[in-house]
């Protein structure tokens, strides 16, 4: 059971010499302004995007100056904003807050994946949209700008209510991308889903801020930090205690745990690089960020970080139980990213924030990395995605890097034996078994069973669509017909291409990547390698930069209070050498299953799913999991099928009394009125003016009245 | 001569606003066609330039002898910067029937049927008007420079469209006006009867001699009450609302626009003027070295006028407003309920009740000039759209000015990312702070009835399916009001994250001044009948417990 803790955070210093941090902010919302202006002066061409991608990239430039310049925490004043002071005649109330930014290692580490990725998945869709150049290039780029400057808000934060300021810009981009393609209703319905889902984390979070300034006073991190530090250390009343719980609500939103996840599969409406975006560098690291920046709080009650561990532990593993039995690639990954984001608030929750920062870390990259090759199957097939219609397409020319960068990020997804993510986490799985909580070491078991699910269905694909003898049938997708048919015959005439045996289709060829997304591919697949290196020196007990980097954060706590002295084993050894043995062979297992079922034998596969479907019991489970559980329709029913009758009684309650009689009644009150000082009013000005003097006399009798009569 | 000289040196940017109106008159009856439709730009140019002169300028009006040293210099950048807008909207306006008939060769030019010199000369003397009211001397001046205000604006409203209703309007709005002018000239009168003198500081000086010594005279309430009456007319306020309905609705969208900000801000600025010449009661501010320095004044007759004013504005105007079909008359019953929103920073007094009565003028002329010129950017069959009918499904046509008439409404209504959020916030804690919590409750239920109407303004362009009517809406004939749609629209977001800078120069434009005597003559008085002050001689300092009864 965790104690209740006073946090000690060291307490920032000012550092108004470092107020050029402020272009952070400064250089995304002047990519908004750039790519608006291009909207507006109907650029038919990519300077949209390439101002974007610059932007980014000095912003990126920025964030590793300022890395160099921070070593403690420091608060950056850029101007007033709000400074509300009011006195009830016992005392003065104030309510402040500034435009600051909040900037500790902690800060820094997110910007640099948040910029950093944020620029290569910009490069990246440069060529990736380029079939809208005219259409909707500039309105992407203006989203992605967005999308970056409101998470750059968030991360940047000086209190909270910036940060709820860019919380909800996460938002606003998210629905803004998501509904890009705004013809197709199923995009419209995801981002309205996206939107609407979000909305209700964002009320908790909202409520967490009244109550923290309420109780506190203040919303500033450093004035709450050392608010914190300084109170008495016994539980404290149910409306402090109640804060962590909301924030919780609010991450969970946004990073797509249960019960608020049912959005993000639906996100992937949205171009690939949107969809890379929000997995990878924003949106969904936001929720992970924001308890890692709050954990001083989830020290208010005792179940605040055991809730969170469980939550995390069976999204994981929920996720993954969906995710084996998808046909859609883009749809597998984005249940992966809910089971990996479970993960990573698993490790929130047993108290490693090291281990859960650095599997958002290795997961940025490896989860871009598959989304932007998903993209470019998709890109190069005409929107195919469907893993049972393509095969072997590392034989195809144009798509072997695709293919082998691909198998790098489903190595790292399935944290294959001294990968990236392989350390990261094991590293929290590890904290399961050392750290004391209600349960831990189950759910250190279920994140074991959920990394065997993970390897399974992460080579599922790779082995299904790029394994295997070469075959496939090119989507429908609209972006093929038309104006994307010329462009279509520039990019085969490029590649010299030449006809593939197998393919259903004569018509259509399909095209590799040129530069910029080849180029994207290959820095993430270096990116995805070179993260491991953090991890290695952790296993090695070294300390490592990301360990170094959180650990002089807010967050630092969390991985100091549940470091406990004693070594629990696993399996007979040491729990980091069991772990590495177990989690090896999980992960080895998986692959293993997944070649057998989906490249040595693909007839077996179908043959297990007939199998299981003749039986009653296990063809009710196959039937739920490939329907998602049927979460969607079982919240359809709970919520918005009352929801639904509530606004029809509501609509008709106002159509029929409020519309009805108040309004029309209280029209005709004027008009009744009106018929008896027919003479006053009607548009004659000797009424008017009657009206005015009458007015004056009224007042003046009155005063005259009163004040005569007492004097 | 010395102080002559001083007083024409704060008067450079009227000089220069009075420069461009001549200007504006000679060149409206130019044959060229470009010298005519230069003048809306000379208007704008030379309102920029006032604004520029203003703001160059340093600050040093507290030896100039006037009872609000430095409102000017808030008032006129602010005015000057909201003509810029108004000008905007107004260009292109003037004679564009005319004009496209000369452009078409149908008919040649005719310098007794063109009006836009005028109009536009008229739009700036109204504005000098403005700028000199703060500069106000004395009662006679004041009395000529709000006479400068409103004279010009009776003609704008005839001048500004060719139809019945227009002259209609007109000449309602002029004898109504004279009626007002009647009323608070007699005010003024009674003031000089009851202190024997013009001079705002020497009244001042005399009434505070009088509360001093038993009681303001019931013929000095009186003129107070009576000039407070008589400006309500300026600032639309009950009892003196009656003709804003009928004259907003038949005046063209430029000189609705010009009307629902220009007079505003000269009555609101008369209106502090003549109050502070008694001070506020029971308020207090916080002087630079931290004592609290309680004010007392303002006679109880006179805050329970303003109070039942203020109440009764804001409810009548938003009640008004639930029931119009007009845009113009919406917006109109929106302006009347803003004036009693507006009392509340009066009544709330010096400090923070000033700081953010004049955040909020600036704000709500802001977000008038937005809404007036998403309105003034489409027309339908060349004349102005009026009804809601015609804007829904603007969205389709006129994108642009369907987002800022959203923007607009929103901020007036006072949504929090807008700046009229921010402007309310500020003026309900400074009455708050003032102790009338009773006047906020009632405030806030205002501005909630009035979501009713202004959501329409939501609705009906960005939701509603285009109507048949709506089929005929053109973008205007010039770029100008679109131009300052755009601006203004964009600056009610923006602006948001400024609003601490904005009132830090709001809450300059009251300071300098102190409502107790600091006259040789009246000084001894007041002393030897109050209490020994502590520290400052001219301001009574009290201890903060004690400050509200």
């Amino acid at each position: 059971m965790i104690a209740s803790l006073a946090y000690v955070v060291t307490p920032a210093i000012d550092a108004p010499e470092l107020r050029w941090a402020g272009l952070l902010l400064l250089l995304p919302a002047t990519a908004v302004l750039l790519a608006g202006g291009c909207a507006m002066a109907r650029v038919r061409s990519k300077l949209a995007g390439w101002t974007t991608v610059l932007l980014l990239l000095a912003s990126f430039i920025i964030t590793l100056m300022l890395y160099g310049q921070v070593q403690h925490p420091v608060t950056v004043e850029l101007f007033d904003w709000i400074d509300f002071t009011w006195g009830d005649g016992s005392k003065f109330h104030g309510f402040s807050a500034n435009f600051s930014l909040y900037v500790d290692s902690l800060t820094l580490f997110w910007m640099l994946f948040v910029t950093g990725l944020g620029t290569l998945i910009a490069l990246y869709a440069t060529e990736y949209m380029e079939v809208d150049v005219g259409q909707g290039y500039t309105r992407f780029f203006a989203g992605v700008s967005i999308f970056l400057l409101a998470m750059s808000i968030l991360v940047m934060a000086g209190n909270l209510l910036m940060l709820y300021l860019g919380w909800e810009g996460v938002g606003l981009a998210s629905y803004l991308l998501i509904g890009y393609y705004y013809t197709r209703p199923s995009a419209v319905a995801a981002a309205k889903k996206a939107f609407i889902v979000n909305r209700i984390g964002d009320l908790g979070l909202a409520l967490a801020l009244f109550l923290i300034w309420d109780n506190y006073g203040t919303l500033d991190f450093d004035g709450l930090f050392q608010a914190l530090a300084h109170q008495p250390t016994t539980w404290p009343d149910w409306d402090v205690a109640a804060i962590p719980y909301l924030i919780m609500l609010g991450a969970f939103g946004k990073s797509a745990q249960i019960p608020l996840y049912i959005w993000l599969p639906d996100a992937m409406e949205g171009p690939t690089p949107v969809s890379a975006l929000i997995h990878a560098a924003t949106m969904v690291t936001a929720g992970v960020y924001l308890i890692a920046r709050t954990m001083p709080l989830f020290a208010l009650h005792e179940m605040a970080l055991p809730t969170v561990a469980w939550v995390g532990g069976s999204t994981a593993l929920l996720g993954a139980t969906i995710a084996v039995a998808q046909y859609d690639i883009k749809r597998i990954f984005a249940y992966s990213t809910i089971s990996q984001l479970g993960y990573m608030f698993l490790g929130l929750g047993v108290g490693t924030s090291f281990g859960a920062c650095y599997h958002v870390f290795t997961h940025a990259f490896f989860k871009a990395l598959l989304f932007l090759t998903a993209g470019a199957v998709m890109h190069g097939f005409a929107g195919q995605l469907d893993l049972r219609k393509l095969s072997g397409i590392r034989r195809i020319p144009g798509f072997g890097l695709i293919s082998w960068t691909m198998l790098v990020g489903c190595l790292w997804l399935s944290a294959f034996p001294y990968t990236a993510a392989f350390f990261s986490k094991d590293e929290i799985l590890a904290q399961c078994f050392i750290g004391h909580g209600p349960g831990f070491e189950f759910l250190g078991w279920m994140g074991l069973a959920t990394a065997l699910l993970t390897a399974y269905y992460t080579f599922r694909v790779w082995f299904r669509v790029c394994a295997g003898p070469v075959h496939f049938e090119p989507g429908t997708e609209d972006h093929q017909a038309d104006a994307h048919s010329d462009q279509h015959e520039i990019v085969h005439t490029a590649h010299g291409h030449s006809p593939v045996a197998g393919a259903t289709s004569h018509a259509f060829h399909p095209h590799g990547p040129r530069w910029a997304m080849s180029s994207v591919l290959l820095i993430l697949a270096i990116g995805a390698v070179g993260a491991g290196i953090p991890g290695y020196m952790a296993l090695s007990g070294k300390p490592n930069w990301v360990s170094q980097m959180v650990a002089h954060s807010s967050a630092v706590d969390a991985a100091g209070v549940t470091q406990s002295h004693d070594h629990p084993t696993l399996i007979g050894f040491d729990v980091h050498t069991g772990l590495t043995i177990v989690g090896s062979c999980a992960a080895i297992g998986g692959i293993l299953l997944a070649w057998y079922l989906h490249l040595h034998r693909r007839k077996s596969a179908d043959a297990l799913r007939l199998a299981l479907m003749s039986h009653p019991i296990t063809r009710w489970v196959t039937i739920a999991a490939e329907n998602k559980w049927y979460v969607d329709e079982v919240y359809h029913a709970i919520f918005r099928l009352p929801l639904w009758a509530g606004a029809h009684i509501l609509a008709f309650g106002d159509h029929h009394f409020l519309d009805g009689v108040l309004v029309d009644g209280l029209a005709k009150l004027p008009a009744a009125a009106g018929r008896v000082f027919r003479p006053l009013y009607g548009g004659v000005m000797q009424g008017y003016s009657i009206s005015m003097l009458g007015g004056i006399g009224l007042i003046l009798a009155w005063f005259v009245w009163v004040w005569t009569s007492r004097g | 001569m010395t102080a002559m000289a001083q007083r024409i040196d704060q008067l450079w940017p009227e000089l220069m606003v009075l420069t461009g109106a001549v200007i504006c008159a000679l060149i409206g009856l130019s044959r060229q066609r470009s010298m005519r439709a230069a003048v809306p730009i000379v208007a704008m140019v030379t309102l920029a330039a006032a604004v520029l002169i203003e703001w160059m300028r340093p600050n040093s009006g507290s030896e100039s002898g006037l009872l609000f040293p430095s409102l000017g210099h808030y008032v006129k950048i602010a005015i000057g910067i909201l003509g810029i807008g108004l000008a905007a909207i107004g260009a292109g306006h003037m004679d564009r029937k005319f004009e496209a008939q000369i452009a078409l060769g149908r008919v040649s030019f005719d310098p007794l049927r063109v009006v836009r010199g005028e109009y536009h000369a008229f739009f700036l003397f109204s504005i000098a008007g403005v700028m000199l009211v703060c500069g106000a001397s004395d009662l006679i001046w004041l009395f000529l420079a709000l006479e400068l205000v409103s004279l010009p604006t009776y003609i704008m409203v005839a001048l500004g469209r060719s139809n019945r209703a227009a002259q209609e309007a007109g000449i309602k709005y002029f004898f109504l006006g004279a009626l007002a002018t009647a009323i608070f000239l007699y005010g003024f009168a009674l003031l000089y009867g009851a202190t024997g003198s013009l001079d705002l500081i020497v009244i001042r000086d005399w009434l505070s001699v009088q509360s001093a010594l038993g009681g303001l005279s019931s013929m000095a309430v009186l003129g107070l009450l009576l000039s407070t009456l008589g400006i309500c007319f300026k600032i639309t306020a009950v009892p003196m609302h009656f003709y804003a309905p009928d004259v907003y609705e038949g005046a063209s969208t430029p000189v609705t626009a010009f009307l629902s900000i220009v007079p505003k801000f000269a009555g609101m600025c008369a209106l502090i003027m003549l109050l502070g010449t008694v001070g506020w009661n029971g308020h207090s501010i916080t002087a630079s070295d931290g004592v609290r320095i309680a004010y007392s004044g303002l006679p109880q007759p006179v805050t329970a006028v303003l109070w039942m004013v203020a109440v009764l504005t804001m409810t009548l105007g938003n009640l008004g407003g639930i029931l119009q079909k007009s845009i113009k008359r919406t917006l109109a019953y929106s302006s009347i309920s803003h004036s009693g929103y507006m009392l509340i920073g009066v009544l709330a007094g010096p400090g923070a009740g000033f700081d953010a009565l004049f955040f909020y003028l600036f704000a709500y002329g802001l977000m008038n000039c937005a809404a007036f010129s998403a309105l003034a950017s489409v027309e339908r069959r060349g004349n102005d759209v009026d009804s809601f009918d015609d804007i829904s499904g603007l969205r389709a046509k006129q994108p642009l000015a369907a987002g800022v008439l959203a923007i607009s409404a929103g901020s007036l209504l006072g949504l929090p990312p807008f700046l009229g959020f921010f402007a309310k916030a500020y003026l309900f804690m400074a009455a708050l702070e003032a102790g009338h919590v009773g006047l906020v409750v009632i405030a806030c239920v205002n501005s909630a009835i009035s979501a009713f109407y202004y959501l329409r303004f939501v609705l009906v362009p960005l939701v509603a399916p285009p109507s048949a009517r709506a089929d005929e809406l053109a973008a205007s004939n010039s770029a100008f009001p679109r131009i300052a749609a755009a601006v203004c629209g964009a600056l009610l977001l923006l602006l948001s994250a400024f609003v601490t800078q904005m009132l830090g120069a709001a809450s300059r434009a009251s300071s300098g001044y102190t409502p107790v005597a600091v006259g040789d003559s009246a000084q001894d008085s007041v002393q030897s009948a109050r209490a020994p002050a502590g520290g400052d001689a001219n301001q009574v300092v009290v201890d903060s417990s004690t400050r509200h009864p």
